[in-house]
């Protein structure tokens, strides 16, 4: 039998359907690899094997009885622990949620259920989402599996390392401002962010509640296409939600109609401070597109240079409002945080002081600052106006062109420890990310091929970004790029 | 706009924020938000009088449901889910003085 860990979602369910290994078969096989390899890795936060296995087991009751089942069915995932699963524990990788466990089901993963996925464990993040590299984890650091000296990116660090490690066949992530794209760059895997409002946010740990998106971290294009169709579509519980049709996302047109699409290459995204290695690769991938028969045309978003700081003071301004529902009073408490007097305040002050680390502090302090009186217009508002700016380009250029390529982001996954002392040098990680959540569009991440560094191969990704409500545009890119 | 933010000023904003900072917390702090906040001047450089904020992530307007009566099914595993309960009661610490 086939290694079961290395399968696509497309490969497992065929194989599943046509009796070659049982779900059950291919869970073990997970676990068991998981279990060799993680403690290196460390992808993983909790594993759920008990519950994996009884759903495994279930799927292949409905195979034995050749009942239908979905693509999906029996697919082992892996979810980023700000996502809830009923009765698992969700910390977000905060020691202030260290003995939360989840009462109830986060929307994608009640439709994932309906699907009948195995669910392996809860992956490492940045804690609450916050940061770039998965090292502000305040329970263990991710490495690369690529080269482990090196970090996987992040926040969705952990559900990216377990897509790249065979650890899982696919994986769910959170995007506020990068955090699946940049990590499946790092870890050359695909990854995923939707527009806006395409997929429900009910049970994801809130970060920034304008930029959060739910998304795919997965092996191929066409994979993505699949878990984000199954996750996709209004939902009562967010009311940003919306009910646009996906259900032709999975069905790839030829090529001869998919090059119709115009792709824009805006010239601010191509910068001095760039990778030579990125820079290269992501030429590389053009090049390939162009051969396929792709259109390319140069545009302009001139108000790039200002996303970065038009988001770093409206994220933190939602984070400071979102994270005060952590006051060690509510989900957890720490028990062994001694008070001053018992009383409610120093609770709080001493609960939050301690359970959160470096990065949520000083995204608290910093949002606290820019919405407190006196400061508000000359930054939250200005923030604000200037996310229009960046917001109108898009709407601009998309009337030249329908999809634009960039690259994810300006480096290949860095040293572990080498960002960590300045916040700035890891927020500019971001920076090719960053304004596709400011204008709530979708975005891809796609692997190109590996080149050598150090002499090592390192993955580059470069981003799509579409239109929209267009997943369709660079789904269907990504799929003739991978296929060719 | 003064791009600083003094020790005082960071207190009062962690004691806002319900966070106790260290010593050695607050001074990392100063620095780093300083050097935040420099960046952030560039801002300045957009004449933005023209352009209204955007206050979200959605262009949706109003989105409504009926008024109808729903099922609430979620109340006893959230009470499970708390620190601290009693007969289906939450129990925190005392808020008033005595």
């Amino acid at each position: 039998m086939a290694d079961l860990t290395k399968l696509t979602i497309k490969k497992f369910h065929d194989g599943l359907r046509a009796k070659e290994f049982s779900a059950r078969e291919a869970t073990q096989a997970f676990f068991g690899r998981i279990k060799k390899e993680d403690s290196e890795i460390g992808a993983y936060l909790s594993l759920a094997e008990t519950l994996a296995l009884e759903e495994a087991n279930a799927v292949d009751g409905a195979v034995a009885k050749s009942k239908p089942i979905g693509e999906l069915a029996g697919v082992p995932l892996a979810i980023k622990d700000c996502i809830l699963i009923k009765n698992l524990p969700a910390t977000a990788a905060s020691k202030i949620l260290k003995d939360y466990t989840a009462s109830y089901d986060a929307s994608v993963i009640k439709r994932l259920r309906g699907e009948r996925a195995v669910f392996l464990g809860k992956t490492n993040m940045d804690e609450f989402a916050m940061g770039s590299s998965t090292e502000n984890s305040a329970f263990r650091v991710t490495k690369n599996p690529h080269d482990h000296t090196r970090v996987p990116g992040g926040s969705s660090g952990g559900s990216a390392a377990a897509v790249a490690a065979d650890f899982a066949i696919a994986a769910l992530g959170s995007d506020t401002g990068g955090s699946i794209r940049q990590p499946a760059g790092l870890c050359g895997v695909v990854g995923l962010k939707p527009t806006y409002g395409a997929v429900s946010r009910s049970g994801l740990i809130a970060m920034a509640s304008s930029l959060d998106q739910i998304g795919p971290l997965t092996k191929t294009v066409e994979d993505a296409a699949i878990l984000f169709k199954a996750i996709a579509g209004r939902d009562p519980l967010d009311a940003t939600s919306s009910d646009h049709d996906y259900d032709s996302i999975t069905s790839l047109p030829s090529l001869e109609e998919t090059k119709k699409i115009t792709i824009g290459i805006p010239e601010e995204y191509f910068i001095d401070g760039l990778n030579e290695d990125v820079a290269k690769s992501v030429a590389a991938a053009i090049e390939k597109l162009k051969k396929l028969g792709f259109a390319f045309k140069k545009i302009s978003l001139p108000h790039t240079k200002y996303a970065l700081s038009s988001y770093y003071i409206v994220m933190p301004a939602e984070v400071s409002s979102n994270v005060a529902r952590f006051d060690g009073i509510r989900y957890a408490r720490m028990p062994d945080i001694q008070t001053h007097d018992g009383k409610l305040l120093d609770i709080y002050l001493k609960q939050r002081g301690a359970g959160f680390g470096a990065e949520v502090k000083r995204r608290i302090i910093l949002g606290t600052f820019v919405l407190s009186s006196g400061y508000y217009d000359a930054y939250y508002e200005k923030a604000q106006r200037v996310r229009t700016f960046i917001k109108k380009d898009f709407d601009e250029a998309f009337k030249e062109v329908d999809v634009i390529l960039t690259p994810v982001a300006p480096n290949p996954a860095f040293k572990i420890g080498e960002k960590t002392s300045d916040p700035l040098a890891m927020y500019l990680e971001d920076i090719f990310t960053i304004p596709i959540n400011l204008a709530g569009l979708p975005a891809i991440s796609i692997p190109t091929k590996p080149y050598p560094l150090d002499g090592k191969e390192l993955p580059v990704g470069f981003q799509l970004i579409g239109k929209k409500w267009h997943e369709a545009d660079i789904l269907n890119i990504g799929r003739h790029y991978e296929n060719n | 706009m003064s791009s600083s933010i003094n020790k005082e000023e960071l207190e009062h904003l962690a004691r806002l924020a319900r966070v106790e900072l260290d010593p050695g917390e607050e001074e990392k702090l100063l620095s780093d938000l300083g050097n935040i906040l420099d960046h952030f001047k560039e801002l300045q450089e957009l004449d933005t009088s023209n352009v209204p904020p955007m206050t979200g992530g959605t262009d949706l307007k109003n989105v409504l449901r009926e008024d109808t009566e729903r099922e609430n099914t979620n109340r006893g595993s959230g009470v499970e889910a708390f620190p601290e309960s009693k007969d289906g009661f939450l129990k925190i610490p005392p808020i008033f003085e005595h």
